[in-house]
């Protein structure tokens, strides 16, 4: 078949795409033929490197003379069956009429975004990278972390229709075997027809992909990424992700941020303690307020007792349709500033925290301590943000409970959702180790912190191969 | 749904045995026992958490001796078939009579100082789905939770006690019962003790390391403590109205209710009793799962919990509904039960040192 023909076979195969360019010249009686995707190559690359040095050849143009003149890295013989496939990873296919054999010459090139610091991983002091979408730049930014051979990337395509790059990274001779293996195996069975995003990925990896418990670790920063693999976590690394999966995964993590470890460890440690208090300030703090009003008011302290009643008396609505009220307001109010442009979202923050709480106040609508409170548990989610889909999730359910069953209905509900958390185990690590079970060894960077020199094992909560990080005699 | 059963170590089981010392016996028992004994009523709990360490010694003992064997497995092994789903028949009934005592005893506490207008079936809707889900997520998370929930329950109960001691009225105990009455009380009462039964029910599911048994010794010692200085509180508090106050833990506070502007401090008792009460009613039911499994080892164990929610409901919505129900089913019924870890379990135990096996014993 002729170059010609063979070039028109996979524009057809390829719809006539836009972007498809294709050439065709003759070199010493030689016909050449490049097919490429303009929108994903570097088209100055491939004017350089490849058809200026093969359109100037003079002599008869042989396989191995391609090979040789081409002035780029990444070239290779390939198939017939694989042309697509490279033309569709961003490399130029090249043909020539003397030979059977098809060249592929790597020169992929998009726009990518610069590494910067990720919006809900904030440091004070310490790294400020961030992932980006662009999976050879977050190869890079972990790379870069380990001058050692022991570092392993392998990758797998997942999604039958987006063949996206999923990397499975770890430390040989840190990370277990088993977890490693587990890790790929779960990946290769996963059948979806494309996977858009790292957290696609996410209840696929899970053991119980319909718990509202995150089972898989989260992180956009590669000094954290850095830190789980060296404790024995398998990061997971999805093309076109700026977040990077990790597992096993144990609730802690998300107590815990980057900024504990670049901080003195006794302001860590009470920052870890203030975390704490903002979860339960957020998951069962309104609950408790509904309780206490509708049931259990007479365990308020009498002058506080008062307030309430003065300012809750003149509202129309029951407390349970006022908190609910409230926490609609916020949620739309969260919903549109997400959306909004940033001038506009701030308008609308005005809008909706002062002119619509201050108004429905004094509108006789909202009585000041439910504002407060509900205010207060919203701003609280944000103390540990990994987890505040899971905490608004609780909030709710204990705020039915707090309204229909008082501090017995809230009880009960702790002790249901912890004993759920105590059955979630993914990769046969328990959801709250160190905690349940209690592992002391790893509470040495649990709720409080200790200074780096005393964490001298690797987390015990898991399996990993070497259990010591730091010499003995350090 | 799946009925999750993994093993429990010393620390969880030790756990589960300081939740079941308390019981009732952190709410109406005290009161019940001055009635009857007057002030000679805390020697009754003192004398029970004895034959209680006796029964957990015991267990100890057979579970050094057969360390990886269920109890069932060796009744059947010595004595047959018929005496070990007779004896796991006993106590199936013993818990779930156990878990009704507890329930009404509980929901009288709370229809009586909080949910004034609410019906019972509020509480079972509370309760019944609450002790099923730890039921059926099997021994091990149960525990688990227990163990988080542990320092909790320790910290609340050092709480009342120390919030307790400001309200001591008398410091002198005039002892003038006979003994008689004591003992009549004490028989009376029995039924409120006898729980550490349940480490025989759950004897293939432990896992003691050599040198943990301390663990569990320690915690039902302090367990036991802690109840009897919660009767001596109560009983010094109130001296010749005890009878009149039928909630130990949460009366003992009402002297010292508020405090600091703080509010009334007797809540922290109440969230005692509530975390109490659920763990306690989900072992019971737990105990009865794994009773009931052996009793018919073929069946779905869904099906155990079925039953004895069904049971559960019948005679809490039909046949008790007040506090004097209540404790005339205490008094009159449940003692008779108490012939299971009093009487059976230990004779029954004690002869699995004495009759020779009939074949070899093998693990299950």
């Amino acid at each position: 078949m002729s170059v010609e023909k063979i070039l028109e076979r996979y524009k057809k195969q390829l719809h006539n795409s836009v972007d498809i360019a294709d050439r065709m010249i003759d070199v010493g009686g030689v016909n050449v033929g490049f097919i490429y995707l303009k929108s994903i190559t570097d088209s100055a690359l491939f004017a350089e490197a490849i058809f200026e040095p093969i359109s100037r050849f003079k002599q008869t143009l042989t396989f191995e003379n391609l090979k040789q003149i081409v002035k780029a890295n990444d070239v290779s013989t390939i198939q017939q069956a694989e042309v697509l496939e490279n033309i569709l990873k961003g490399a130029v296919v090249i043909f020539i009429s003397n030979s059977q054999e098809i060249l592929a010459i790597d020169i992929m090139k998009y726009s990518t975004r610069v590494p910067a610091e990720p919006p809900t991983s904030a440091v004070i002091m310490g790294p400020r990278e961030g992932f980006t979408e662009d999976f050879q730049t977050n190869i890079s930014l972990l790379r870069r972390r380990f001058h050692s051979e022991q570092l392993v990337f392998e990758s797998l395509a997942v999604g039958s229709i987006t063949q996206t790059k999923v990397t499975v990274a770890y430390i040989e001779g840190i990370a277990d075997k088993s977890i490693v293996k587990e890790v790929k195996k779960r990946i290769k069975k996963i059948k979806i027809d494309g996977v858009v995003d790292s957290y696609y990925l996410i209840s696929l990896l899970s053991n119980r992909p319909n718990s509202f418990l995150k089972q898989v670790g989260t992180a956009e920063k590669p000094d954290v990424i850095a830190a789980k693999m060296l404790e024995g976590r398998v990061a997971i690394i999805v093309d076109n992700s700026p977040i990077v999966l990790t597992v096993p995964f144990v609730f802690l993590e998300d107590l815990q941020s980057s900024n504990d470890y670049y901080t003195n460890y006794i302001y860590s440690s009470l920052i870890r303690i203030v975390r704490v208090i903002g979860l339960l300030l957020s998951s069962i703090g309104p609950g408790i307020y509904i309780a206490l009003q509708l049931f259990h008011y007479n365990i308020l302290p009498i002058k506080y007792l008062i307030t309430i009643a003065d300012t809750t008396q003149p509202i129309p609505f029951p407390p349970f349709i006022e908190i609910l009220f409230i926490t609609l307001l916020f949620q739309v109010l969260y919903e549109v500033s997400l959306r909004l442009p940033s001038y506009l979202g701030l308008a609308t923050s005005v809008v909706g925290a002062l002119i619509l709480g201050d108004t429905g106040v004094k509108a006789g609508l909202l009585s000041p301590p439910t504002v407060i409170v509900m205010a207060i548990a919203k701003i609280a989610l944000y103390t540990v943000p990994e987890q505040s889909a899971q905490i608004t999730i609780v909030q709710y359910v204990f705020i039915v409970l707090g309204a229909s069953l008082g501090i017995l209905g809230i009880i009960g509900g702790m002790i249901y959702l912890l004993a759920y958390a105590n059955s979630v185990e993914n990769f046969g690590t328990p959801f709250l180790a160190p905690f349940s079970p209690f592992i002391l060894s790893d509470n040495k960077d649990g709720m409080l912190k200790v200074p780096v020199n005393q964490m001298k094992e690797r987390p015990k909560s898991f399996s990993n191969e070497e259990e010591e990080r730091m010499d003995e005699s350090a | 749904m799946k009925v999750l059963d993994k093993n429990i170590n010393a620390w969880q089981l030790g756990i589960m045995l300081f939740i079941l010392l308390f019981a009732n016996k952190i709410l109406v028992l005290p009161s019940l026992l001055f009635e009857g004994a007057g002030l000679e009523a805390v020697f009754i709990p003192v004398l029970f958490f004895v034959l209680e360490m006796g029964l957990l010694f015991l267990f100890y003992k057979l579970k050094t001796k057969h360390p990886a064997q269920s109890f069932s497995f060796l009744l059947k092994n010595r004595f047959g078939t018929p005496v070990q789903v007779v004896a796991f028949v006993f106590l199936c009934a013993y818990f779930l009579c156990k878990a009704v005592l507890l329930y009404n005893v509980t929901y009288i506490f709370f229809r009586n100082v909080v949910y004034k207008d609410y019906s019972s079936f509020l509480f079972l809707f509370c309760f019944i789905p609450i002790m099923n889900h730890l039921a059926i997520s099997g021994l091990r998370v149960m525990g688990r939770t227990m163990q988080l929930f542990f320092p909790f329950m320790l910290t609340i109960v050092l709480f009342c006690l120390v919030v307790g001691v400001f309200g001591i009225n008398s410091s002198v105990l005039m002892f003038s019962k006979p003994f008689a009455e004591i003992a009549l009380t004490a028989a009376k009462h029995i039924s409120s003790f006898g729980d550490v039964v349940l480490v025989f029910v759950v004897m293939h599911r432990v896992q003691i390391k050599k040198g943990e048994w301390k663990v569990v010794f320690s915690l039902v010692t302090l367990a036991s403590v802690l109840v009897c200085l919660i009767t001596v509180i109560f009983i010094l508090s109130y001296t010749y109205t005890a009878f009149m106050h039928p909630y130990a833990i949460f009366e003992i506070m009402s002297y010292v209710k508020e405090y600091g502007g703080l509010g009334r401090i007797d809540v922290v008792s109440m969230v005692g009793i509530i975390v109490f009460a659920y763990f306690h009613l989900a072992i019971y039911l737990k105990a009865f799962m794994l009773c009931f499994k052996e009793v018919f080892p073929k069946i779905n164990p869904l099906y155990s919990v079925l039953t004895f929610n069904l049971a559960f409901l019948l005679i809490v919505g039909f046949f008790i509904l007040n506090l004097e129900q209540a404790v005339s089913f205490a008094e009159k019924i449940l003692p008779y039960f108490a012939i299971i870890p009093f009487g059976i379990v230990p004779i029954l135990s004690g002869l699995l040192f004495l009759i020779k096996k009939r074949k070899e014993v093998k693990n299950e």
